[in-house]
């Protein structure tokens, strides 16, 4: 069962709508950087990595 | 090498580098005297807010200039010699920081006098401030010689060792700064004077080895 | 007790194998908890007889402070564990752990400064609770600038564990002046401990958002750590077998 009554009433948050949701915004915006910041993280390390072992074996 | 001569040791380089000491002085005073220009110079101000002027001062003088505390050493090969003496490392660490607690300490506890003076301080919280200072910059000088240590082996260490250090201050200033408050509004202040004495303590007892950890790790 | 599993999270391989099997299945269970706890206060959860629905935010806040505060605890064990058994694991796991712990402790800050507009009428408040969230942000940061700054490897990892146990020490230092000042912030919300004084249907996807984002950042954390293990095992046969055959 929904809290709100309809669609509208769910966005507007009572009388703060603004204030949830910029946090919900803000959140969702730092969450992901920090994951695709992780991933990110794991490709470079891989990447050089392999191109290393590469000049090496070539070496 | 004994625990004594390096005692006399470490009061003969630092009486012939008294200019450090000055240096951090000097910077102390500067601070303490951008406040009443930067924010207001009238006793409505200054008189309440002295106590926390002058141990912002303090503590900001404190981590700055214990920043070199081991750099001159490190560079010198005197603290790997330190390390290999065969005397136990957190002794001698205790100190070095003992003796520029003491040189640094008592020029700045005869200054506090004038200046609680200046910031129009009233007499009675002039004592409080005095035995808060007493009692808490040992905490200063010990967790800031932990944050010379980390740092040692850096050309540019300053900012990052000021950005580790000052946050572990904050305890210390808060307390200082209540007890002064407390006895401003005629609360009991002995509570504090406590706590800021078991900090203290509490890194008196922690400090020295920490320093050791991070000395051995920095001279391999 | 058998101290088998603590001696093989010593060994980087062990870990990285053990988490490869883990990693994303607990990401994935973190990420669902956190939708439905967070789904589930936002849109079904009472409306709150005293803030309204501004108190929606709480979904975010306290999950994000509780992990802000349990990512450091977690930090400071590590570096004991470090400074006592000088195990390999726990500099990868501070390294890993207080990027995270900053972005928790970020998230924290700011949904209170959001939170504390409408109900408290100002965005920041000198609170203690503020205050010592601000200081651990700080911390973080100079766990991750330390990390940065120092070159020599053995250093940094000494550097970030002793900073890790005094953050550790000094923890319940801040926490007793939550306690001793008697300021604008309520008391803590949440407890596991304590029966809660919110209504159960608030209450329980608060929970499920709290076990949501520890699942999350367990997640994350393996993958970081996982890098890390690469990057520092990278003069080992498993290593470049394992980055050459794509078994990444």
């Amino acid at each position: 069962m929904m809290a709100f009554d309809s669609v509208a009433d769910f966005l507007q948050m009572g009388t703060h709508g603004g204030f949830v949701w910029s946090t919900y915004g803000l959140v969702l915006l730092i969450l992901t950087g920090l994951i695709l910041n992780t991933l990110q993280g794991r490709r470079k390390v891989i990447r050089q990595l392999k191109k290393r072992y590469l000049r090496e074996s070539n070496s | 090498m004994t625990y004594l001569s390096f005692f006399k040791a470490e009061c003969l380089t630092l009486f012939r580098s008294k200019q450090r000491v000055v240096n951090a002085l000097l910077f102390f005073v500067l601070v303490v005297v951008l406040f009443p220009l930067g924010i207001d110079p009238s006793a409505d101000f200054l008189a309440p807010a002295a106590g926390g002027i002058i141990w912002c001062a303090a503590a900001l003088s404190v981590v700055v200039s214990i920043e070199s505390l081991y750099k001159e050493s490190y560079a010198d090969g005197t603290l790997t010699q330190l390390v290999v003496s065969g005397l136990s490392l957190p002794w001698l660490i205790l100190i070095k920081v003992g003796v520029y607690w003491l040189a640094m300490m008592l020029p700045l506890l005869l200054l506090t006098p004038v200046f609680a003076q200046m910031l129009f301080l009233p007499s009675d919280s002039l004592l409080v401030l005095l035995a808060t200072l007493l009692i808490g910059t040992p905490g200063l000088f010990l967790i800031g010689s932990i944050g010379a240590a980390l740092t040692v082996s850096l050309k540019q260490g300053a900012m990052l060792m000021v950005l580790l250090i000052l946050p572990f201050y904050f305890p210390i200033i808060i307390f200082s700064t209540a007890a002064i408050k407390a006895i401003q509004f005629g609360l009991p202040y002995g509570g504090l004077l406590a706590l800021l004495a078991a900090i203290s303590l509490l890194a008196l007892v922690v400090a020295p080895v920490m320093t050791s950890l991070c000395i051995k790790a920095s001279v391999r | 007790m058998s101290w088998i599993w603590f001696h093989k999270l010593g060994s980087p391989k062990w870990f990285y194998q053990w988490s490869s099997k883990w990693a994303t299945a607990v990401f994935l269970i973190g990420l669902l908890a956190t939708l439905i706890g967070v789904g589930w206060g936002l849109g079904f959860a009472p409306t709150d007889y005293q803030q309204g629905e501004t108190y929606r935010i709480i979904y975010l806040h306290v999950p994000a402070a509780v992990l802000a505060e349990s990512c450091y605890f977690s930090l400071g064990v590590a570096g004991f564990v470090y400074l006592v058994w000088q195990m390999k694991m726990a500099p990868i796991f501070i390294k890993s752990m207080a990027p995270i712990g900053a972005a928790m402790a970020a998230i924290a800050l700011l949904s209170g400064a959001i939170w504390g507009k409408p109900t408290w009428g100002t965005w920041w408040v000198w609170d203690a609770r503020l205050t010592s969230v601000l200081v651990l942000f700080i911390l973080y940061m100079g766990i991750i600038a330390l990390q940065n700054t120092l070159e020599d490897v053995t250093l940094a990892n000494q550097a970030a564990a002793i900073v890790s146990v005094l953050g550790l020490i000094n923890l319940p230092i801040i926490k007793y002046s939550v306690n001793w000042w008697n300021t604008l912030h309520q008391p803590a919300s949440f407890s596991l401990t304590k029966k809660p004084t919110m209504p159960m249907d608030m209450w329980l996807p608060l929970l499920i958002a709290v076990i949501g984002f520890y699942c999350l950042v367990a997640g994350l954390a393996m993958w970081r750590m996982q890098s890390e293990i690469l990057l520092r095992e990278r003069r080992t046969q498993w290593v470049k077998e394992k980055v050459m055959n794509d078994g990444v």
